[in-house]
């Protein structure tokens, strides 16, 4: 019997079965009413019809049977696929609109938390203050938690201010001229101190840099590199280690187009992310949770603003993280080279440095840097392997221009290195400290060892090179000045000295520096010449002690008290024998500033005036 | 040499014969104490004399010595050789002095044999400050100074290389002495040192060398050498050692140890217990044997030991040993278990030991046993008391120290007792204290706490003895640097056994500063983590005080009267002191009390000296 097929009411929907036996073409061998109006024919051509031919056109969701050999289909008509569709966008966005209310909610919340966090740090801290105010270390000790928690919700406001200006199209982005070893020695400067507290290894390395002056915006890079480096180092448990690694690509191979890609990769091992957060780490207000982190602050919009600024500057960012494991974070940036005049730093050529380190790589890479000058590294490892070298190197008259120390030793610290070096090389040899330390901590101790200047890490060649040419260049310049040249000829020094050799020596020895040396006989004697002369006329005082007459602290202590612009301020070096705590703590309430001990140590004596005049001529960092 | 040197070596001996005797020559308390006052006065006239006699003498020599000649240089070195003389070191600090500027004069004159001499005199002053006060210190402390050590050693033997060259016999000793020198000490890594000691024998062995030096005594360097190889090991097996470490290793040994072992037989004793000890220990530290063979094998050398025996070797078995074998129970507590009874029936014999010592016998080496069992005691509920032990080495081998300590407690308890008056509750950051109920238990607790952290706030000085009761004279900078380290020894003496730990924070923190600044010390302590700042603050300021008023004279040069000391103190408020304490220094009443305190605490701690010497006190 025909089926009558009606095709007045609308359908929607319908179904077939096909029939699909192993190398033959299939055949439909069911179909209800829907399948037919949809199909537009009746059944028994719909039955006789090409299956193939029949669903052109129709949307249709497959469905095996029997193992395989028949096959369920459900029909749709195209207005029905539509709505379905957009049903199904419909559902997303209402998602992905719950998702973010959602997310800007629990923003709110943990913002609301956050911003009273340590504003309840610092109303309570000034509390305790105030109730201690007498107790200096107390109110010292609230003074600087008050100040971290200022600073943190310093960040917080700064945060939230940011993704509102990229929010609203306000953001644009810098074109200027920056030094890349200044950005990542101020990001250094940043990080370090918050890696150590949580006794971290941070450890920054510089790849092959072909461009250290480079064209870009870089208040945002350092934004950029201090909230992912900051990240690791606030998503890394204690004791962990977080490593970065800084190089430059050419875009054209030769580097002819003057551009460059700065490649940025920042790995740690800490908590790590999930693979579900890592979908939407980008994603403003989203901030990682886990067990192991007790609470971790933060507005969670640092990496939205990071991928905004990598866009804006033409880059990418990539993540990979495992939970547990840790994450490595890659960033390519391009940035226009700076045009640049290449002068020469004047380096001796073909000769020998002695650099002493035991880190394989710094140590390759520092000899890299000095090879690439045309100077002749000898790398050692050991302090003890470094003195046996410059003793031998001294008896056959092969001495380095210059002694450039690394941070770590196999055997013992530097400083004792530099110490040993200084009095078995004399003054005027070079000796330079490479170190990730903060100079403000170690400077005493290593300008008393007898350390000249100081390249802090991570090494850049332009800041090696250049300081080692002014070492060097200078101590040449102190060599020549044996020979009738002077590095100091406009300097001026008052020698206080009753014993006609030493002063004889001292005298000889300074002029060979070119510096103009006048002389007294004792300490009254010293103060007339002092007074006489116009103010800031001497750069120095070199006051022996006891001496007839006056003696250098009554000296010292009258100079003083003169009532002139220089009075104060004159640097007063005490000559003495007596290296008695009394003696020293003696010249120090007299008024002078430092000591030298006798017998007259020519080195001690030029390693003063080196420090003093080169200060203040051009401060070594 | 020549007069004013004869003279401050004579004086420097004459202060060291001062220490108090243990059994005093007089009745009563009273002449004993007036003797004490005595010495006391006569050390500050020498030291006194002995600081004229550097400034008219030594420094103005020093101060030409480009013009010197050398007579003058030769005696001078001879003053310098009898400062530092193996078994009597009357002055270390000044024999590097001297040999630092005969250094820069050599280097000046590029006289390379002088330079070569002068290198090892220096490496030698070094040893002498590692060997003998750097005992118990963080490792941290001590790396400066036996860098120093390896370097001076290290420059001087890289000259072998030009040994043909260097047309001078003594200096071509000094290279081969400093050759194998380089060893001393401890290393960061094992092979190092066994390297270093390598080569010395090579080049011992070398005909080459000998050939061109055949009137030195090369085997006796090579015997030497060995010994070294031998010896000081102990850090080793912290730091992996190899097979080949521990095969160079065990080669020495062995022929040091047949040595040491036909030596005993041709004197038809038996093989000294120290030497069975090291052989048995470096057989442990090789991997041979394990800890409890060794310990099993220590036992058995201790309890041949005769406790009437009052030599050198007598007092290696019966202080020595045990101080190494509570070593190996401090770092091995698993193994401890029925042995801490065993230390604990070692340390009562130590102590029979110690007053059973004929004074005549005395020596260096004595007190230097007993600081090293001090520095490895495992104290338990069995044994005698920690601080027992300690306040009797400090009695008997550091009078002036534990002098100055008693005052310092008498005059903190007297500070403590005056605040109380006012504050009950202002030790309360102490848990313990808080804890008292009773207000007479409290106060007496908190007595008691003042007097115990004056009597062990400097126990940290037994590591530098030599510089606070044996310097006659005022400190160089360097020494002054050295004994910032006292505070350190001594959180390291006290802060592990119980019945000290609670004053170990005193220890430690003495010398910081109230308001945290660099200008104290050391870093390690930061004010705010001790419950027990309020007393450190007081030890502080008291400690201070007496320095200032009394010892600082003999030392730093700075003297000042008790009233222009509290003057200086008050103006320091806020900074140094506390301005909880120097507000009551204010007070004439305080002020007079602590006056008081301070003589009186001088008194007591020679009472507690006299009858500990066995002096007699009238009973009543």
């Amino acid at each position: 019997m025909e089926q009558k097929v009606s095709t007045e009411n609308r359908v929607d929907t319908g179904y077939l079965v096909v029939e699909r036996p192993p190398e033959a073409p299939g055949r439909i061998v069911f179909a209800d009413g829907g399948a037919c109006a949809l199909a537009g024919i009746g059944l028994e051509d719909l039955l006789a019809a090409d299956p193939a031919g029949v669903l052109m056109g129709l949307a249709y969701r497959e469905i095996p049977l029997n193992g395989g050999d028949h096959t369920l289909l459900l029909l749709r008509s195209p207005e029905e696929e539509d709505l379905e569709q957009a049903n199904s966008r419909l559902r997303e966005e209402l998602e992905a609109a719950e998702a973010a209310n959602r997310a800007k909610s629990s923003f709110l919340s943990n913002m609301s938390h956050d911003i009273r966090t340590p504003m309840n740090a610092i109303l309570g801290m000034t509390a305790i203050a105030q109730a201690h105010i007498d107790e200096k270390s107390r109110v010292q000790d609230s003074l600087c938690k008050i100040q971290t928690a200022s600073n943190h919700l310093m960040s917080l406001v700064n945060d939230v201010l940011d993704m509102s200006r990229i929010d609203s199209g306000r953001m644009t982005i810098n074109s200027e001229l920056f030094s890349l070893a200044d950005l990542v020695h101020d990001i250094a400067v940043i990080l370090r101190p918050q890696a150590a507290q949580k006794q971290q290894r941070l450890q920054i390395e510089i790849g092959q840099i072909h461009e250290e002056s480079l064209i870009g915006d870089p208040l945002r890079l350092r934004q950029i590199l201090v909230n992912i480096i900051g990240n690791a180092v606030k998503y890394t448990q204690a004791g962990g280690e977080i490593q970065v690694e800084i190089a430059q690509r050419l875009e054209d191979g030769d580097g002819r187009g003057g551009r460059v890609w700065v490649d940025f990769v920042c790995r740690d091992n800490g908590i790590g992310m999930s693979p579900d957060f890592l979908e939407r780490i980008f994603q403003p207000f989203e901030r990682v949770k886990s067990a192991k982190v007790n609470r971790i602050e933060g507005t969670g919009l640092g990496m939205a603003i990071v991928k905004s600024l990598v866009d804006r500057m033409g880059g990418s960012i990539q993540v990979e993280s495992r939970e547990g494991v840790g994450s490595c974070f890659r960033l390519e940036l391009p940035m226009n080279a700076a045009p640049q005049e290449r002068r020469s730093l004047g380096l001796p050529q073909g000769q020998p440095v002695l650099l002493v380190e035991c880190q394989e790589v710094r140590a390759a890479q520092m000899a890299d840097y000095l090879r690439s000058s045309g100077l002749e590294p000898v790398c050692l490892t050991t302090a003890l392997s470094a003195v046996t070298w410059l003793t031998e190197a001294q008896y056959e008259d092969r001495m380095p221009c210059a002694l450039v120390l690394g941070q770590e030793l196999a055997d013992m610290s530097v400083l004792e290195l530099a110490a040993h070096a200084r009095q078995l090389a004399g003054p005027s040899f070079p000796i330079l400290l490479v170190s990730e330390a903060d100079w403000a901590q170690i400077e005493y101790r290593a300008v008393r060892a007898g350390v000249d200047a100081f390249v802090p890490c991570p090494l850049f060649k332009s800041r090696l090179l250049e300081t080692l040419s002014k070492l060097i260049c200078g101590a040449q310049g102190d060599r020549a000045g044996e020979s009738g040249q002077t590095d100091y000829s406009g300097f001026r020094v008052l020698l206080v000295e009753d014993n006609e050799l030493n002063q004889e020596i001292a005298v000889e020895l300074l002029s060979m520096t070119g510096v103009q040396v006048e002389t007294a006989d004792n300490g009254l004697h010293a103060l007339d010449i002092f007074r006489a002369s116009p103010e800031c006329y001497f750069d120095l005082i070199f006051m022996d002690i006891q001496m007839p007459v006056m003696d250098g602290y009554e000296a010292a202590r009258q100079i003083r008290r003169l009532e002139r612009g220089d009075a104060r301020s004159v640097y007063i070096v005490a000559m003495t024998a007596n290296a008695f705590v009394e003696d020293i703590r003696r010249s120090r309430d007299a008024g002078m500033d430092g000591h030298v001990s006798k017998p007259v140590d020519l080195e001690h004596l030029q390693e003063v005036l080196r420090t003093r005049l080169q200060r203040r001529e051009s401060p070594v960092e | 040499m020549r007069t004013y040197q004869e003279e401050y070596i004579a004086n420097t001996q004459e202060a060291a014969a001062l220490t108090p005797r243990r059994k005093p020559e007089e009745d009563s308390f009273e002449a004993y104490a007036a003797r004490l006052l005595r010495d006391k006065a006569r050390k500050e006239e020498l030291t006194e004399r002995n600081m004229e006699l550097l400034r008219s003498g030594l420094m103005p020599m020093l101060d030409r010595l480009l013009e010197a000649g050398e007579t003058e240089l030769e005696e001078l070195r001879e003053f310098a050789g009898k400062l530092l003389r193996v078994g009597t070191e009357l002055d270390a600090g000044l024999f590097c002095q001297i040999h630092q500027a005969l250094l820069s004069l050599a280097r000046q004159k590029e006289d390379r044999p002088a330079i070569i001499q002068e290198l090892y005199w220096l490496g030698i002053g070094r040893h002498s400050v590692c060997n003998n006060k750097l005992v118990g210190l963080d490792i941290a402390d001590m790396e400066p100074y036996m860098a120093q050590m390896r370097l001076y050693f290290a420059e001087a033997a890289a000259y072998l290389k030009y040994f043909e060259e260097i047309n001078d016999s003594e200096a071509r000793a000094y290279i081969l002495r400093s050759t194998a020198n380089r060893s001393m000490g401890r290393f960061r890594r094992v092979g190092d040192r066994t390297r270093l000691i390598k080569r010395a024998l090579e080049v011992f062995q070398d005909s080459t060398y000998r050939d061109i030096a055949p009137e030195l005594p090369w085997n006796a360097y090579i015997r030497a050498t060995h010994d070294l190889m031998a010896a000081s090991i102990s850090y080793s097996r912290e730091h992996a050692m190899g097979p080949q470490d521990v095969a160079d290793i065990m080669e020495s040994v062995q022929l040091v140890y047949n040595r040491q072992v036909q030596a005993a037989r041709e004197r038809g004793e038996r093989l000294p217990p120290r030497h069975a000890f090291h052989y048995h220990a470096i057989e442990y530290y090789c991997g041979i044997e394990d800890l409890n063979r060794l310990l099993t094998r220590m036992e058995r050398l201790m309890d041949e030991a005769d406790p009437w025996d009052f030599s050198p070797e007598g007092m290696y078995s019966m202080i020595s040993l045990p101080a190494f074998y509570g070593n190996y129970l401090q770092e091995y507590p698993e193994l401890a278990g029925e042995r801490e009874m065993y230390a604990a029936g070692l340390y009562r014999r130590v102590l029979k030991y110690m007053e059973d010592f004929p004074e005549e016998k005395e020596s260096e080496a004595l007190f230097l046993y007993l600081r090293q069992l001090a520095y490895t005691f495992v104290e338990t509920e069995h044994s005698i008391p920690y601080a027992d032990l300690l306040e009797k080495v400090l009695i008997r081998f550091a009078p002036d120290v534990y002098v100055h300590s008693r005052i310092v407690g008498e005059a903190a308890k007297e500070l403590s007792r005056l605040i109380l008056e006012e504050e009950p509750g202002y030790f309360d950051d102490m848990e313990d204290i808080r804890a008292i109920a009773d207000p007479a238990e409290k106060r007496q607790a908190i007595l008691d706490f003042a007097e115990g952290c004056g009597t062990f706030h400097d126990a940290g000085k037994l590591n530098f003895l030599d510089l606070y009761s044996r310097t006659i004279r005022q400190w160089l900078e360097e020494e002054y640097e050295l004994a910032r380290l006292h505070p350190s020894g001594g959180w390291n003496l006290l802060s592990s056994r119980s019945s000290t730990s609670r004053y170990a924070a005193a220890a430690l923190g003495h010398h910081a500063w109230y308001d945290g600044s660099q200008q104290g010390y050391p870093a390690s302590y930061r004010r705010l983590d001790h419950p027990e700042r309020q007393m450190v603050d007081i030890i502080g300021l008291v400690d201070w005080l007496t320095d200032m008023t009394d010892t600082a004279r003999l030392h730093k040069g700075i003297g000042k009267t008790f009233r222009e000391a509290v003057e200086a103190a008050i103006s320091l408020e806020g900074r140094r002191f506390s301005p909880l304490l120097t507000a009551r220094l204010r007070d004439k009443r305080v002020m007079e009390r602590i006056r008081q305190a301070l003589q009186d605490g001088r008194m007591a701690a020679y009472r507690r000296m006299f009858d500990e010497s066995g002096g007699r006190t009238p009973a009543g």
